[in-house]
């Protein structure tokens, strides 16, 4: 198995117990009607890709539970008997994030979406780093999750913070010199399912900008 | 390192992968029109005879792993595909007892169907890629290049989805699904059919003489529209050429297009257009969806073996339920065709503008 070093240019993070207050929609997506049809994963990953400045490249995008706002108002349209909204189920696919970044930004490469459960982030970053070395270009390596929707407590039991994500820019490298493992740096509280990405932007603000990771 | 495709099996409405060929040689469309999902409507639906889908996965996986060279998958990575993972059996338990309590979090993901398949069969590791209708074929995509770099040995490439109430009704809210078997580039076509399947198929980076070569993939994305495909179709175009530019082949090398060909009015309109624009006449085209339906995020292993059949059998598919071509600019045949068949290219495109085309040949 094949261990690459990782030169990490920029990265981000931000996480809140609720609702995450300003992710700068306006500035972000100036076009109102694209604005209002964003689901909170995208507002977070646009988010995160600007603070990563990141406008265009392939995308690796990790999410386990994804667009689970839109998925509840699907089932629960369909429990009611009730017609669905077609924006609701285009809206509902794990890739719908990545898919407004490429809408708003006009970039028309390659999107791959990783759903590994608890080990959603690290299948991402080892994605990332693949697609890193095959193509020799910066890769954006995104993980979010938002899971605060009506009645989640009746089955959420472990996780603090309900809107949460990570990313940091990568490209390969040949040098290996002070490349560390990514080390367990998280919050507590934290969705396991982000454990390594919020780790490797830790490690990077403090000033650790090289890692190792196995494909 | 080459990438080979050296085992496979599926289960999907049609049955196994021999009664699947035999169906799509014989024109005999395994849809089933069903009022069971949509209230006082029918939809055409591909329905396979199963239990639950973590059985047939079960299934097919230990076919395939008794085909293979291999004693275990213990060194065998897992790249599954699917777009709705544990969904189904979630949704029936929310549906019964209208609350989440009893919902387990583990079960509801794409990781419901790779940790299931971790503990039936002991991989060294899994990946579960979920980009709606592309998503097996991405997992093409990765398992090539994971064995370009020399990462791995064996990978196991999985699509998976099970039909769901809310992907049908989804698909019916959009206005896409048809009420009887899809008729893909018909002039008259009136949409999809939703259907579900398990593929399984793995992939090493060494050869026997059964093996089929991925030769090339590709992959891009629209920019266009969440659910439209681009009219100019510029996506659709670019992943079939990355796909050829990755196989370093020309473009008159390819022998058959095993389409998407969903039969949305939208999608056979653009990929038609695509085709013309990059191949006019000069290589044959078909939808195999006419028999299987669109098998969502199984749909790119489902349509990866049966362009490797196509190949061994030297026989291109006829298109099933075609009466008057839409385009006349590209050539769909109505029968098979007997011909030798070295490169096969099959495409994938989902919502949110994500193109995948895979090459498929024979081995050098």
């Amino acid at each position: 198995m094949r261990k690459v070093a990782l030169k990490i240019s920029n990265a981000a993070k931000i996480f809140t117990e609720t609702k995450i207050e300003n992710l700068e929609e306006k500035r972000l997506v100036p076009n109102m009607m694209m604005r209002r049809r964003l689901t909170r994963n995208a507002k977070v990953m646009l988010y995160l890709s600007d603070k990563c400045s990141f406008k265009s490249g392939k995308i690796v995008y990790g999410s386990c539970f994804s667009e689970l706002e839109e998925t509840a108002k699907i089932a629960n349209a369909v429990l009611e008997g009730g017609l669905l909204s077609p924006t609701s189920f285009q809206n509902s696919v794990y890739n719908t994030a990545p898919s407004y970044f490429s809408l708003i930004n006009r970039d028309k490469d390659e999107i791959i979406t990783i759903s590994s459960g608890m080990k959603t982030s690290r299948e991402t970053i080892k994605t990332a780093a693949l697609q890193a070395l095959v193509s020799g270009e910066k890769v954006l390596c995104v993980c979010v999750e938002c899971i605060n929707i009506k009645n989640i407590e009746e089955i959420n039991k472990c996780a603090k913070y309900l809107e949460a994500g990570a990313a940091f820019v990568l490209e390969t490298t040949e040098d290996f010199s002070g490349a560390k493992e990514i080390e367990d740096k998280r919050e507590k509280g934290m969705m396991d399912s982000l454990k390594e990405i919020m780790s490797v932007v830790d490690m990077f603000e403090q000033a650790d900008d090289k890692i190792l990771v196995e494909l | 390192m080459k990438s080979y495709i050296n085992n496979y099996e599926l289960l999907c409405d049609a049955g196994d992968t021999k009664s699947l060929m035999e169906a799509i040689y014989a024109k005999k469309s395994a849809i089933t029109v069903s009022e069971d999902y949509i209230k006082d409507q029918k939809a055409g639906l591909g329905i396979m005879q199963y239990d639950n889908i973590y059985d047939s996965l079960k299934d097919v996986t230990g076919k395939v792993l008794k085909q293979s060279n291999l004693e275990n998958f213990h060194d065998t990575l897992l790249i599954l595909g699917s777009s709705v993972g544990g969904m189904q059996e979630c949704e029936e338990i929310f549906y019964a007892e209208k609350s989440y309590k009893n919902l387990d979090p583990n079960r509801y993901s794409m990781n419901a169907l790779t940790d299931y398949m971790e503990k039936e069969f002991g991989f060294y590791d899994s990946r579960a890629i979920s980009t709606a209708c592309t998503s097996s074929a991405n997992a093409f995509l990765l398992a090539k290049r994971l064995i370009e770099v020399d990462a791995y040995e064996n990978i196991l490439v999985v699509g998976a989805d099970g039909l769901c109430k809310s992907t049908v009704m989804g698909f019916y809210a959009l206005g896409v699904l048809s009420d009887r078997a899809c008729t893909p580039f018909d002039k008259n076509r009136n949409g999809m059919n939703v259907s579900e399947a398990v593929s399984v198929i793995l992939v090493q980076n060494s050869k026997n003489n059964q093996s089929i070569e991925i030769k090339g993939v590709g992959a891009s994305s629209d920019a266009y529209h969440m659910t439209n495909t681009d009219p100019e179709a510029g996506g659709a175009i670019s992943s079939m050429e990355n796909a050829i530019n990755d196989a370093r082949l020309e473009l008159d090398k390819i022998d058959y297009i095993n389409a998407h060909g969903t039969a949305t009015i939208a999608n056979d309109r653009v990929e038609s257009l695509a085709i013309e624009k990059l191949f006019g006449k000069s290589v044959c085209v078909s939808s195999t969806k006419a028999i299987t339906g669109h098998t969502l995020g199984a749909a790119g292993a489902v349509e990866a073996i049966i362009s490797c059949e196509v190949i061994k059998h030297s026989l291109i598919p006829p298109q099933t339920g075609l009466k008057e071509l839409e385009n006349q600019n590209i050539k769909v045949p109505t029968q098979s065709i007997e011909m030798k068949i070295k490169n096969v290219l099959s495409n994938s495109f989902a919502f949110g503008g994500n193109n995948t085309s895979i090459l498929l040949g024979v081995c050098k």
